[in-house]
């Protein structure tokens, strides 16, 4: 796996003022890396983090993934590389607020299936879905609805959600933006069991500390990424 | 996959979908109603209608056509027609204890009328009336017991006899004046009233086995009037007749065929035959052939009418052209009789079907803007699942099978509504009318007693499609709003 995002650009017009957020942002990731990117807040880095993953197209540059430049992909396979490829974790969690917390686990993976596809693969999601909830710490949270949950718990739910298509690269946006400090060194600890394990990550954060973790650290000043 | 979950999770939910489906629901059952109700009385005054004309009807002027006898013979022996009969329609003046009317006579054969339209189920007074006035009557329950025996008599009498069966001959009845009978339309007589269900009572009927004088104008064969003295003549009435259509049961009275063919002397004459120029008797006589007005045909079952129509005309055509004859009566359906008054009722039915179906718009509309709302509510969830991978095309089908479902939903609740309504109405509104005094159906102003309580299956097909397409298409714009939505805007906030 590797992701190459080149010369990024990305333009906001608000109120007839143009706000250069991105100004060719070069960005490499091989499989198993774990990169941190450290900003400040309002400098870019959410809008980074979404080019990466296909949610958003910027106005010039192009993010290569294994070679394929993401923003030539036809809508069908860009949804699958999001589905399957990418996983995202957010700041404010975004789980669905009518699904329980399995539920919202499962949905990733139903996503990828038809109404036909997904009897036969049900089970072995269903299987997949309990053990990753198990791991996470969430085995007797699996029916309670998001909120029902703490933040901890939630943005647990959203890790597993994440990781129900065995992504190639976790994108976490401020994954421990919302949490107390406590929640946060355990949300960080579980990024650092699966990064052990062999998960390439990208996670943005305006904290230096949390940062400290990742095994490569790019600063977002002015629209442009400075090796730390 | 996940669209499915979905629209399950957010059928679930709360207020919005409930007021959606109940919006579809009210709309359904609305239409369905009115609907089944105008096309019940439509129903009720077509076969009213085809009571009094029989399928086909051959009919002359009012000056009658001849040869009736055989162009019965000859229709009767059509495979596209089984049964016809003559009548005679004249108009005169009856005169019902002292009450005037202009109406119209009519002269029948009961036992062959009845054969082609069912007369007899007209006549309205059955021995039932008179057994239910007996036994339950306080003026009859209240009588000394002196009296009793005689009433008695009397309850046998009605017991053993058919009291239709006066009618149906014409025959007076055995305690009352012993003249010919005649049936008068039920609403002639001025006493008869109905009650709130829209029945006649029987005690107070003035009219049974009264008098009337029934007064007619006999016209040539030519039409010239004033060539013979107005004939006037006596009945009893012996039974009084509901069609179901109110002009005429309120301008009719039957008469026996003969009596009122020799009234208007339409019947057979044989004359002296003179020499034109030697003013000399000639041996033989000159007869002039009976007349009648019209001839009413019952068709073979399955023939459809215009076909009876045609076959009935061609007999007719023979037989005046076996005479030498130029004058052919017109042949007619019923449905070509009646067209005036059954097209105003279609249109009716038409044009509250068209505003319901405009009031249907506001559902349209009502679902549009609930689904309007949802997807704003849900423009983060939207946003969840393009980041999940979710395509548009998935997130709009969402809402459109969000929409179908609540179109389903509120088009079987809607149904079963209509259905407790309808075959309830009479019951709904009688029970209106008790309590709080608000009639929606009075059954003495309108001239059915009854709402009919129908439903026809293929126009409630038709709504129930009509009530779901109309949500599918209130949630295609929010849908494709839905799948226009920016993922990546969406999920910046919380
Ligand atoms: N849709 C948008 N329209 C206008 N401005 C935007 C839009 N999205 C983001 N921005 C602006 O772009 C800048 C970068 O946003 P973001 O990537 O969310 O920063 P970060 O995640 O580093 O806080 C901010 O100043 C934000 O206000
Ligand atoms: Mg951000």
């Amino acid at each position: 796996m590797q992701l190459h995002a080149t010369n990024l650009h990305k333009t906001y017009n608000i109120g007839g003022g143009d706000v250069r957020v991105l100004r060719g942002v070069n960005l490499k990731v091989e499989s198993g890396q774990w990169v941190a990117v450290l900003g400040a807040s309002g400098s870019g880095k959410s809008t980074l983090l979404h080019l990466l993953g296909g949610l958003d197209r910027p106005d010039d540059g192009s993010v290569q993934y294994d070679g394929k430049n993401l923003f030539n992909l036809e809508g069908g396979t860009l949804d699958r590389y999001r589905n399957a490829h990418v996983g995202f974790v957010f700041q404010f969690y975004h789980l669905l607020p009518e699904l329980n917390a399995r539920e919202n686990v499962l949905i990733a993976a139903m996503i990828g299936r038809s109404v036909f596809g997904w009897p036969g693969a049900r089970d072995a999601c269903g299987k997949r879905a309990d053990e990753l909830l198990d791991r996470l710490g969430l085995k007797d949270r699996a029916r309670h609805k998001p909120g029902k949950l703490s933040g901890g718990e939630r943005q647990r739910v959203a890790i597993a959600r994440a990781l129900i298509n065995e992504p190639d690269v976790l994108l976490a946006d401020e994954p421990t933006g919302n949490l107390d400090a406590g929640t946060g060194e355990h949300i960080l600890d579980l990024l650092r069991q699966l990064h052990a394990g062999g998960q390439s990550i990208v996670m943005v954060t305006h904290d230096q500390r949390i940062s400290a973790a990742a095994d490569r650290r790019e600063l977002l000043i002015e629209g442009q990424l400075q090796h730390e | 996959m996940y669209k499915l979950v979905l629209i399950l999770k957010y059928l679930r939910r709360k207020l919005a979908p409930m007021f959606a489906a109940l919006a579809v629901t009210l709309c359904t059952a609305m239409v369905i109603i009115v609907i089944s109700v105008m096309g019940g009385f439509l129903d009720l005054m077509r076969t009213s209608a085809r009571k009094l004309t029989g399928d086909v009807i051959v009919h002359g002027d009012i000056t009658g056509f001849r040869h009736y006898q055989e162009m019965i013979d000859a229709i009767e022996a059509l495979p596209e027609a089984d049964a016809a009969t003559a009548l005679i329609s004249s108009f005169g003046l009856v005169n019902v204890n002292g009450h005037v009317v202009g109406a119209e006579v009519v002269g029948i054969d009961p036992e062959k009328f009845d054969n082609v339209v069912q007369y007899r189920d007209t006549l309205y007074w059955t021995s039932a009336h008179f057994l239910d006035m007996f036994r339950n009557d306080a003026f009859f329950t209240g009588q000394p017991p002196e009296n009793q025996p005689a009433i008695e008599a009397d309850i046998r009498t009605y017991e053993q006899n058919e009291f239709r069966d006066f009618g149906m001959a014409f025959k007076p009845l055995p305690h009352g004046e012993q003249l010919p009978g005649c049936v008068m339309g039920i609403e002639v007589a001025p006493t008869n009233l109905r009650n709130k269900q829209g029945k006649y009572k029987l005690v107070e009927s003035r009219t049974l086995g009264h008098q009337v004088t029934v007064t007619v104008v006999p016209l040539s064969a030519k039409g010239t009037l004033g060539a013979y003295e107005p004939a006037r003549r006596s009945f009893v009435i012996v039974n009084e007749s509901k069609s179901g259509l109110y002009d005429i049961d309120k301008s009719r009275a039957y008469v026996p065929f003969d009596l009122l063919q020799k009234m208007l002397e339409m019947e057979r004459i044989e004359s002296p035959h003179f020499d034109p120029q030697t003013g000399e008797t000639l041996p033989g006589k000159k007869v002039t052939p009976a007349r009648a007005t019209d001839i009413m045909v019952r068709g073979a079952p399955g023939v459809p009418l215009s076909q009876v129509r045609d076959a009935v005309q061609r007999a007719t055509d023979a037989v005046v052209n076996d005479h030498g004859g130029d004058r052919f009566p017109f042949v007619m359906t019923w449905e070509d009789r009646h067209g005036v008054l059954l097209s105003a009722v279609q249109n009716e039915k038409g044009l509250i079907t068209f505003l319901f179906a405009i009031i249907s718009v506001v559902a349209f509309v009502m679902v549009a803007t609930t689904f309007y709302n949802i997807v704003l509510e849900k423009t983060h969830d939207i946003g969840v699942l393009r980041a999940i991978g979710g395509s548009r095309i998935g997130v709009a089908s969402i809402f459109l099978g969000y929409g179908l479902a609540i179109g389903v939903i509120g088009a079987v609740l809607g149904f079963g509504m209509a259905w407790v309504i309808v075959f309830n109405l009479n019951e709904i509104n009688l029970f209106l009318c008790n309590k709080f005094d608000v009639c929606m159906w009075k059954p003495q102003t309108y001239y059915f007693d009854e709402v009919p309580e129908q439903i026809n299956a293929i126009e409630v097909i038709w709504i129930m499609i009509g009530a779901v397409v109309s949500s599918v298409g209130g949630s295609m714009i929010p849908a494709v709003v839905a799948a226009m939505t920016d993922p990546a805007q969406s999920l910046r906030y919380e």
